[in-house]
């Protein structure tokens, strides 16, 4: 089994004035992980103050950050050297800011115009409908004028009958109205048009005629947009001018501000500090020869074995993963429940069998099977991360076991490839003349053995056979958990914790061995050994134990689901067949309407179904390693190894 | 109408299923709220929130059992 890789703590010590060179170097190794300061009241170090340019540096990374922000740049090719970098980083980062700001402001200024522009013609609109000059409508001594909207349409007679025909009405589109009365009537004729749903249009301050003013308005509008196009590809342009600056800045940038607050995490006196931390064991010489040579010797490295007897400290030991090949990519399956402690073993070698093995007798199907290989190869090929390349790798493997249980099934996306028959009705099969082969042997009364085997037709065989694998991987993780609490905490505890239950599994099996063949010796024996079992368990685990017995038959009932997810896709695909061709229309009735709705409910019942079929199966098969089995020997909750330093990738020394 | 064992049987089926179905609904919507505000606070919790989401799903598993075993 594979243990996390061994670790050493190594102390580093030494005057203030080396404290720079160190910092230096330790970033540049990117191997030593540092342990943060914890600083007492009275404790004698104190937290240190970080390096004089780290306030400069995160000025200029906030700086960076919020244009990169603006501009969306998140990717470069081009890698440049860090003496070119610093020496032009000032200057262009001014410019670039300079540059933006303006162009930002202008931006903003124009999209507010722009804003007006509508709005402006907005309120120019219920003028339209007279496009008298905009003097005419207020300043009068004898007349009232309204205008505006009304939800409901004027009559014109009645505005005549109100004002003896003294009035001028227009009227435009979207009930706008201006209309002119005397004095006289201004009551009478408000309350009408009150009545109406009358809304008041407030009279522009502006000259001339509304029509006019509209053109004018409609050309600034263009010419408005105009400008902010030819703007919006000036900012294109500084993306593209300064993209690769701006990445190599940020990481330029990132470097330094991480160096400089270094101090914060180390302690320190007046004139000296001492850096706590953690180091691969193979990887030590390589620490000291460098700190060595950087700090000529004047900074004192203590090495320091794990002492494993301490809880404390084994919990604090920063954990790396120590697998090859493939296994590797099963790491991030293991940190994403949580990475293991120190004295642990790393079950990524484990999940590279259990999780493909799992998932490929839940999904089981060769279509499906192929199209996420697909899918998983061309990501693979598209995005370069190591991240995503595990990702992909994991669900490759888990592909290429789905595709072998799907040749077992004999599944073609949820359609049997083989015919079959039974009791008196067949059952067609995708692939013509191929017939599935019946033998002549049975567990389950009225289910015989076939190839492919029909998962709808073999229900209560596979449902068995599901229990029986829980209880054989069950069993396997007390197995492990085995080992590895023999090598945390000895045997005696390995045999009291995990030893018990194979005591009691084998006093159930001679137990009901004895009930069946009447034989009350068998019985009673089976039944002590079983309490033996109990007992054991009892001083293994405490009370906690024994409680957790019901949920052993809980945990093995469990791995039914890898039929019942199976299945569910299958039925699902059935009933969306039947609603489809059946229900809402069949071929006997002729083409029509009803056609397109049932090929729609058709098409999107079975994208559907694709979708669950693809997250079903690894959210399943993840939870029968996270929670069944990772509950019988692994309990995790280490520290991710996390190395002072930086991966370079956008600049080069 | 008359209730035949078949018809019986089917109810059975139905309320085996509809009821786990629901319960594991009500009880992954509680956990599931739970588990995003706390990843909220700490991101590396992901795994975690996760199992506890999907602990519930053995409940309808169970119920699906029962109704291919009725």
């Amino acid at each position: 089994m594979t243990r996390p890789e061994k670790m050493v703590r190594a102390t580093l010590a030494g005057h203030k004035r080396y404290l720079e060179p160190l910092i230096d170097v330790l970033h540049e190794l990117n191997i030593y992980h540092v342990e943060d300061y914890v600083e007492d009241e009275d404790s004698f170090f104190k937290i240190g103050k970080p390096i004089g340019y780290g306030e400069d540096v995160s000025r200029k990374l906030v700086k960076v950050r919020s244009i990169s922000n603006y501009l969306d740049v998140n990717k470069s090719d081009a890698v440049i050297n860090t003496d070119v970098l610093s020496s032009e980083l000032n200057t262009r980062l001014e410019k670039l800011d300079k540059d933006i700001s303006e162009k930002n402001s202008r931006k903003n200024a124009l999209e507010n115009r722009l804003k007006e522009i509508e709005s402006e013609s907005e309120e120019l609109k219920p003028f339209l409908s007279s496009d008298l000059n905009m003097d005419y409508y207020s300043g009068y001594e004898t007349l009232a004028a309204y205008t505006g909207t009304v939800s409901k349409p004027i009559s014109e007679e009645h505005i005549r009958e109100i004002t003896n025909s003294s009035y001028l009405l227009y009227e435009g589109a979207g009930h706008t109205f201006s209309l002119f009365v005397p004095k006289e009537y201004e009551r009478a004729v408000y309350s009408y048009i009150y009545d109406l749903g009358y809304r008041e249009s407030r009279i522009p301050d502006r000259q001339g005629k509304p029509s006019d003013l509209l053109r004018a308005l409609e050309a600034e509008k263009a010419d408005v947009s105009t400008q902010l196009e030819t703007l919006d590809a000036d900012i294109a342009k500084l993306k593209e001018e300064y993209g690769d600056f701006i990445m190599a800045s940020d990481e330029f940038l990132t470097i330094l501000s991480e160096k400089a607050e270094l101090p914060l995490r180390i302690a320190t006196s007046e004139n000296a500090f001492v850096i706590d931390g953690w180091v691969p064991e193979n990887q030590f010489d390589l620490l000291a020869a460098a700190v060595n040579s950087k700090t000529d010797n004047r900074v004192y490295i203590q090495k320091q074995e794990v002492n494993l007897s301490d809880e404390e400290e084994v919990l604090k030991v920063p954990i790396k993963h120590n697998n090859k090949g493939f296994a590797k990519n099963f790491e991030w399956v293991v940190d994403l429940y949580s990475p293991p402690v120190y004295t642990e073993i790393d079950p990524s070698k484990i999940l590279m069998m259990s999780f493909p093995l799992i998932y490929g007798l839940i999904l089981g199907d060769m279509g499906y099977a192929l199209v996420l290989l697909s899918l998983a190869l061309l990501v693979k090929k598209f995005l370069k991360s190591e991240a995503i390349n595990s990702m992909m790798n994991v669900l490759i493997a888990c592909q290429i076991s789905a595709f072998i249980f799907g040749f077992l099934y004999g599944e073609f996306m949820g359609m049997p490839l083989a015919s079959y028959t039974g009791d008196g009705v067949t059952y067609p099969g995708i692939i013509p003349g191929f017939e599935t082969i019946i033998f002549d042997v049975s567990i389950v009364p009225g289910e015989f053995f076939m190839f492919p085997i029909h998962r709808t037709h073999l229900m209560y065989t596979i449902l068995l056979a599901t229990v029986i694998f829980g209880l054989l991987h069950l069993n396997f993780g007390y197995l492990i958990g085995f080992f590895n609490l023999k090598n945390q905490h000895g045997l005696k505890e390995a045999v009291f914790a995990k030893g018990s239950w194979f005591v009691m599994q084998i006093g159930a099996i001679i137990a009901i061995a004895g009930y069946f063949i009447d034989n009350k010796i068998l019985l009673v024996l089976g039944a002590l050994i079983f309490i033996i079992g109990v007992i054991m368990l009892f001083l293994g685990e405490g009370i906690q134990g024994p409680i957790e017995i019901p949920g052993f038959f809980g945990n093995m009932l469990s791995y039914t689901r890898i039929l019942a997810v199976g299945l569910s896709s299958i039925y699902i695909a059935s009933t969306v067949n039947s609603i489809a061709f059946e229900m809402i229309w069949s071929p006997s009735s002729g083409f029509g309407l009803m056609t397109i709705v049932a090929i729609f409910v058709f098409v999107l019942g079975h994208t559907i179904n694709s979708a669950l079929s693809i997250i079903a199966p690894g959210l399943h098969a993840l939870r029968l390693q996270y929670v069944e089995f990772f509950g019988k020997y692994y309990s995790g909750g280490g520290r991710m190894y996390n190395p002072f330093g930086y991966k370079r990738i956008y600049t080069e020394e | 109408m008359e209730l035949t064992t078949e018809a019986v049987e089917a109810l059975s089926k139905a309320i085996a299923i509809s009821l786990t179905g629901f319960a594991t609904a009500w009880a992954q919507k509680v956990i599931a709220t739970a588990g995003i505000g706390a990843m909220v606070e700490d991101g590396s919790i992901f795994g975690k929130a996760l199992v506890l989401t999907v602990l519930p799903e053995t409940i309808v598993i169970f119920g699906l059992v029962v109704a291919l075993l009725i």
